[in-house]
């Protein structure tokens, strides 16, 4: 029998009947690993050049897997970035060669996305140097692989911010700028893509170049949201802003529909500079508000806080002990919640980070405790990002889905605003087509602690989900990787022929983050 | 002799759950060798029929399938179970139809679109467990060979050689069946060639099944080891032939083998020990109406990730995969468990909702069949340890670990 070799960014046919698999893309999702044909003389060829390449099985092993957990792959050859010249002199040879290169920044993928299925894993971490900072026109140049709690420590030193980026410590600036971000206040600033005024991109053939809205605006359409496909970001000049700490405010509520319309209202009428969702399961639904300024806040004080349907903590704790009591067979879960409390609440007010009720380093406090409280050996965190309309159906129908699944969840959702002049960034990206002015976005994340639970069963748990976006017409974070199947689902095979076609030109060995999107 | 191959993990078997398997230490870098007794492609007895849940597996893991790999008809849309009392009830598959495999291509195809390196034509003879390695002992061609590795994983069906290597007297402990299955060519033939059919008749045998494939039809039967494939066989052509109005030509070829069935039922698998590892039938995985490659997929995938977990974790690999497999166990003896089948959707395809479209004199009918072909399992007494299992899954999160081997 003749097994037929499959070139990326190809589908074959399935053969089984057309109705076979309803609704799911035959096409392979965990990749087969590159045999590695022509390595040893690729090695030599980049030594020669003088890029060094990391090869002992233990080093290659440290980059096994991703913030996932589930996706195992193991690198031919591990390089380090230093420079946009070196990573330039790589990616030229790796075309010659074609083997395969994957970047990572801080590996927080959780589909395996930044996982390397043999070739090369580019680690952009060693380019992590902030170059300029300019305090009158309020941006900064810095290279891509830093963290951007780096580049906030580097900022604050001069009494300035990043606008928004991922509450992680270790999500870097390059990789996030290819994906989207979100922060707690990008309901009003928008996604951290979208704070990118000018990139430093090396193409997959090699090349350096600028781009932004005005120099190789196609480039930068391309590279912005694009899951790493048409370049490695090496540098990026962003906006910043005057540096403040937050006046912070929580809400409870015990139905998630009130809470997401409490929260809609808010970003609608600009009442709040920070808001979020932040849940356990559905029973206790946390509303984040908070300010800039104590202006702001007195504003939010007098128009706004009238109107919010949440209460006090005090009166939520009250509710639900009355509902406890009318259930007790769901004493485990009261008992659940009661630890939860009496643990994570101290850790978003310790006394590091907060004074006189003022917080000083949000993603410090928030990081922390996502790792400690959500993190886990295993994470899938699968995701519906729907207009303002969509939302609360999409965010219901997916809590239904958790309950079914898992015992202990929680639920993250934000806001994003929009970029009108960013519309063609958007194509094939989290951002719904339909949504305008703001898209919404929630996080499933179910908590599965020292738990292991099979790829299998954590696999029907995120199709499930991803189901009722394809059903909805929603768009997803995570779609790359093993949840790729889903690509053409829901963006149509029109629009991502069009992207594969951009590829091919801009990749024709399809060597850059091979088996991600397409 | 040839010097030792060093090598991180033997699999023994080519089978779906070897390649699964197989597919995971690669991914990972690990140099993982897969021996084969026969000479591949090898013919493997198999109604082929994979469930839904196996066909995604195939297709997330190694691509679209091939034409080759299927038989004719390519597909199949559902089950049809029939009643002594001539009540049949239709069951179409979740999510539309299945692949119909072509076990010897088919498992060709995923063994080498999983990358591991293939020593067919070898057969596995022994092993010795030194703690941090593994010393497998094999033979091709009659020269000895051997391999030190530091995991060996057994995926090499029910009656397995490794099984019996870490356990002789595990295949005296079990009940043993056999199944065969005889190909005719058709005159005439009213069943329904989009589905798979099967018999809940007590006369007939443990085990009684027909399909189209490759314009025959398939006559099958399992049965209690010890008894006559022949006359089994020739009992059941003729029940067909008098009550459906089936009439075959004599049969062209026939094959058989023999199944472990029955560790699924009763929660009782066998996962190995040490640093070797048993999965998929060899471990007693196997789905109501016989369908044992999706688990064998998932399970042999599962032994391939707790591989690689205890080697990033540095932990005992026997007990993570005990850990790691607790899902799949959950998953296919909850097939078994009649309180999710009377209660929930534990199937592919949705017996309550069929039973319940069949008027009330039809379900009382099916129902009392059901019982009598149950009966019929009576003396190998599962009926106690499958009300345990059950009970006991609605106490806990799972079934007991243990009770595995």
């Amino acid at each position: 029998m003749d097994i037929p070799v499959i070139e990326p960014g190809v589908i074959p046919p399935d053969h089984v009947a057309p109705d076979a698999l309803q609704g799911i893309r035959r096409q392979q999702t965990n990749p087969k690993r590159w045999d590695g044909a022509g390595w040893t003389e690729f090695a030599e060829v980049l030594r020669s050049a003088g890029i060094e390449v990391v090869e002992q099985p233990s080093l290659r092993g440290t980059f096994a897997t991703d913030a996932g957990g589930t996706a195992y792959g193991m690198p031919h050859g591990v390089v380090i970035a230093r420079s946009a010249v070196q990573v330039a002199d790589l990616l030229r040879a790796a075309q010659a060669h074609r083997v395969p290169v994957t970047a990572r920044g801080g590996g927080l993928t959780t589909e395996g996305e930044s996982v390397a299925f043999g070739g090369v894993l580019l680690d952009m971490t060693g380019m992590s140097r902030v170059l300029a900072i300019d305090r009158e026109g309020l941006t900064v140049r810095t290279e891509a692989g830093i963290f951007w709690h780096s580049l906030a420590e580097v900022l604050r030193r001069q009494n300035l911010d990043y606008l928004s980026a991922p509450l992680n410590l270790t999500s870097s600036v390059g990789g996030t700028l290819g994906v989207g971000g979100i922060d707690v206040n990008s309901a009003r600033l928008g996604c951290s893509a979208d704070q990118a005024i000018s990139l430093q991109v090396v193409t997959p053939t090699g090349e350096i170049v600028e781009c932004s809205d005005t120099q190789n605006p196609e480039l930068f359409q391309r590279v912005i949201l694009g899951y790493g496909q048409f370049g490695v970001i090496t540098e990026a000049t962003l906006k910043v802003r005057p540096y403040t700490p937050l006046r912070l405010h929580y809400f409870y509520y015990t139905s998630l529909r009130t809470a997401i319309e409490d929260l809609q209202l808010l970003d609608r009428n600009d009442a709040s500079d920070y808001s979020g969702i932040l849940t356990m399961m559905d029973k206790v639904v946390n509303l984040l508000v908070a300010f800039d300024s104590d202006a702001r806040e007195a504003a939010f004080m007098t128009a706004w806080r009238a109107r919010l349907r949440g209460h006090g903590e005090a009166a939520v704790a009250l509710r639900m002990a009355a509902y406890y009591a009318l259930h007790p067979w769901r004493l485990g879960e009261a008992l659940f919640l009661y630890e939860r409390r009496r643990k994570l609440f101290p850790e978003f007010r310790r006394a590091e980070y907060t004074r006189g009720g003022v917080m000083f380093d949000r993603t410090v406090v928030f990081s922390r405790a996502v790792w400690k409280f959500w993190g886990g050996r295993q994470m899938v965190i699968p995701d519906l990002a729907a207009s303002e309309e969509k939302f609360v159906e999409a965010v219901l129908r997916g809590n239904a889905v958790c309950r079914k699944y898992f015992r202990h969840y929680t639920l993250y959702c934000v806001g994003i605003k929009l970029r009108e002049d960013h519309r063609a960034h958007y194509e094939l990206s989290c951002v719904p087509p339909d949504a305008r002015e703001r898209a919404y976005g929630c996080e499933f994340e179910p908590m599965i602690g020292d738990q292991v639970i099979a790829r299998d069963r954590l696999q029907s748990f995120k199709n499930e989900i991803y189901d009722i976006g394809v059903e909805l017409g929603t768009s997803y974070y995570r779609f790359g990787g093993m949840m790729k199947g889903y690509v053409r689902r829901v963006f149509g095979d029109a629009l991502v022929d069009k992207h594969l076609a951009h590829k091919r030109r801009a990749d024709p060995a399809m060597i850059l983050n091979r088996d991600v999107i397409f | 002799m040839r010097p030792m191959r060093k090598v991180d993990v033997v699999i023994v078997g080519a089978s779906l759950s070897a390649a699964a398997a197989a597919k995971r230490l690669v991914d990972a870098g690990l140099e993982t060798v897969v021996l084969e007794r026969k000479a591949l492609p090898r013919h493997k007895i198999c109604s082929g029929i994979l469930s839904p849940r196996g066909h995604r597996f195939l297709i997330e893991n190694f691509g679209p399938l091939p034409r080759e790999v299927l038989h004719e008809p390519t597909w199949c849309r559902g089950v049809t179970f029939h009643f002594p009392s001539m009540v049949s009830m239709k069951m179409d598959f979740f999510g539309g139809t299945t692949p119909h495999l072509h076990r010897k291509f088919s498992d060709y195809w995923a063994i080498q679109r999983s990358g591991a390196e293939v020593h067919d034509q070898t057969s596995f003879t022994g092993l010795e467990d030194n703690g941090d390695h593994v010393v497998v002992s094999a033979r091709r061609d009659g020269e000895e060979l051997k391999y030190r590795a530091r995991q060996v994983i057994g995926a090499d069906g029910p009656s397995s050689p490794v099984i019996r290597a870490l356990y002789p007297d595990y295949p005296k402990q079990i009940p043993w069946f056999f199944v065969g299955q005889k190909f005719h060519n058709i005159i005439e033939c009213p069943l329904d060639h989009e589905y798979f059919h099967f018999w809940f008749h007590p006369d007939l045998g443990h085990y009684t099944w027909s399909h189209a494939r490759d314009g025959q039809q398939i006559v099958g039967v399992g049965f209690k080891r010890g008894d006559n494939f022949d006359a089994r066989h020739g009992n059941v052509v003729r029940y067909f032939e008098d009550k459906h109005g089936v009439k075959l030509d004599p049969h062209t070829t026939h094959e058989g083998c023999a199944e472990n069935f029955g560790p699924s039922l009763v929660n009782r698998y066998v996962f190995g020990r040490g640093n070797v590892l048993v999965t998929g039938q060899a471990a007693g995985f196997l789905n109501m109406i016989g369908e044992g490659m999706s688990c064998a997929l998932h399970s042999g995938a599962i032994s391939g990730e707790a591989v690689v977990e205890a080697r990033l974790r540095n932990r005992p690999v026997q007990e993570t995969y005990r850990r790691m497999i607790a899902s799949e166990v959950r998953r296919t003896t909850d097939q078994w468990n009649p309180l999710k089948i009377a209660f929930e959707r534990p199937h592919e395809a949705d017996f309550p909702a069929a039973l319940m479209r069949l008027p009330w004199r039809e379900r009382r009918l099916v129902v009392r069949d059901l019982w009598r072909f149950m009966l019929l399992y009576k003396e190998f007494k599962w009926g106690r340890e499958i009300l345990r299992a059950a009970a006991s899954r609605l106490l806990g999160d799972g079934y007991p670990t243990t009770r595995w081997i």
